[in-house]
């Protein structure tokens, strides 16, 4: 003989509970976007030292960077041939010493324009300095 | 005669004890990350070819409005160097990492004193931008 089944349950979620289910998938999902790891570039700058007057002189290349120009030892290029030539600049130096490029900026470059051209000198294999002008007070006499 | 009260009880449901324990732990982590700087405005530069940050214990932030702040707290320029290089202590080389995130616009004049300033401290640099995928 077949026996019928009794009390045939229903179970399901209270309906109470859907809100603290929805906030706490807000509060998670929340957090899981505020933890996305950043992306950027290394760069590696020499500490800053002052350089007597008269050691001055040195066989590095320096950039001259403006908001629209960028000069090679003061020979003014074209950006787009810019990776080229420092590549060719770079080409027989080994010596990590040999292969520091002075940047020198004026006050007005951006900081994008100041990364695209500091990112071809370092993948030209170039080590960056910077060469920041010195701030000094000055009392006039009365 | 006497009536008897009846005796209701009122207690906690144990099934929300995961979610209260949940909350509390989503509470702290989020307390534990109001230090950062991600309430500040800054858009970042585009570059191609980035790679991952990874941790670091110092952020350093020129937002839209030129100001700079260190982990999410303002500060001037002349106090950088200092403040980057207790926070970084005598950490060895590799866990020196100060991200610096500045926004696209600012100029030489004011970023180059920052960078300056973080590699007087000591700090392995790290510029955070945005991956430029044309």
């Amino acid at each position: 003989m077949k026996q019928r089944r009794r009390n045939k349950l229903l179970i399901e979620s209270p309906a109470s509970a859907t809100g603290d289910i929805a906030f706490n998938l807000i509060v998670f999902f929340l957090v899981c976007a505020s933890v996305q790891p950043d992306s950027g570039r290394k760069q590696t700058i020499p500490k800053a030292e002052t350089v007597p007057e008269e050691k001055k002189e040195t066989e590095n290349i320096s950039i001259d960077l403006t908001r629209t120009t960028v000069a090679i030892n003061s020979e003014k290029v074209d950006i787009r041939r810019f990776p080229l030539l420092m590549r060719a600049r770079l080409r027989d130096k080994k010596a990590p010493e040999d292969r520091v490029v002075i940047v020198k900026s004026a006050p007005e470059v951006p900081y994008d324009r100041w990364i695209d051209v500091t990112a071809m000198i370092e993948d030209a294999g170039g080590i960056i300095t910077l060469q920041l002008e010195e701030e000094r007070e000055v009392t006039l006499p009365e | 005669m006497k009536i008897k009260r009846k005796v209701s009880q009122a207690t906690v449901p144990s099934m929300a004890m995961g979610d209260i324990a949940f909350n509390l732990l989503i509470f702290f982590v989020i307390l534990a990350r109001a230090e950062d700087d991600s309430h500040l405005q800054w858009t970042a530069a585009d570059a191609p070819n980035l790679e991952n940050a990874g941790h670091s214990l110092v952020s350093v932030l020129v937002d839209k409005k030129n100001r700079l702040y260190l982990n999410g707290q303002e500060i001037g320029i002349a106090q950088l160097a200092g403040r980057v290089e207790s926070l970084l202590g005598n950490r060895p080389a590799g866990e020196r990492t100060v991200v610096l995130k500045i926004h696209t616009e600012t100029q030489a004049q004011r970023f180059e004193p920052i960078i300056e300033a973080i590699s007087e401290a000591g700090g392995d640099l790290v510029h955070i931008l945005e991956d430029d995928k044309k």
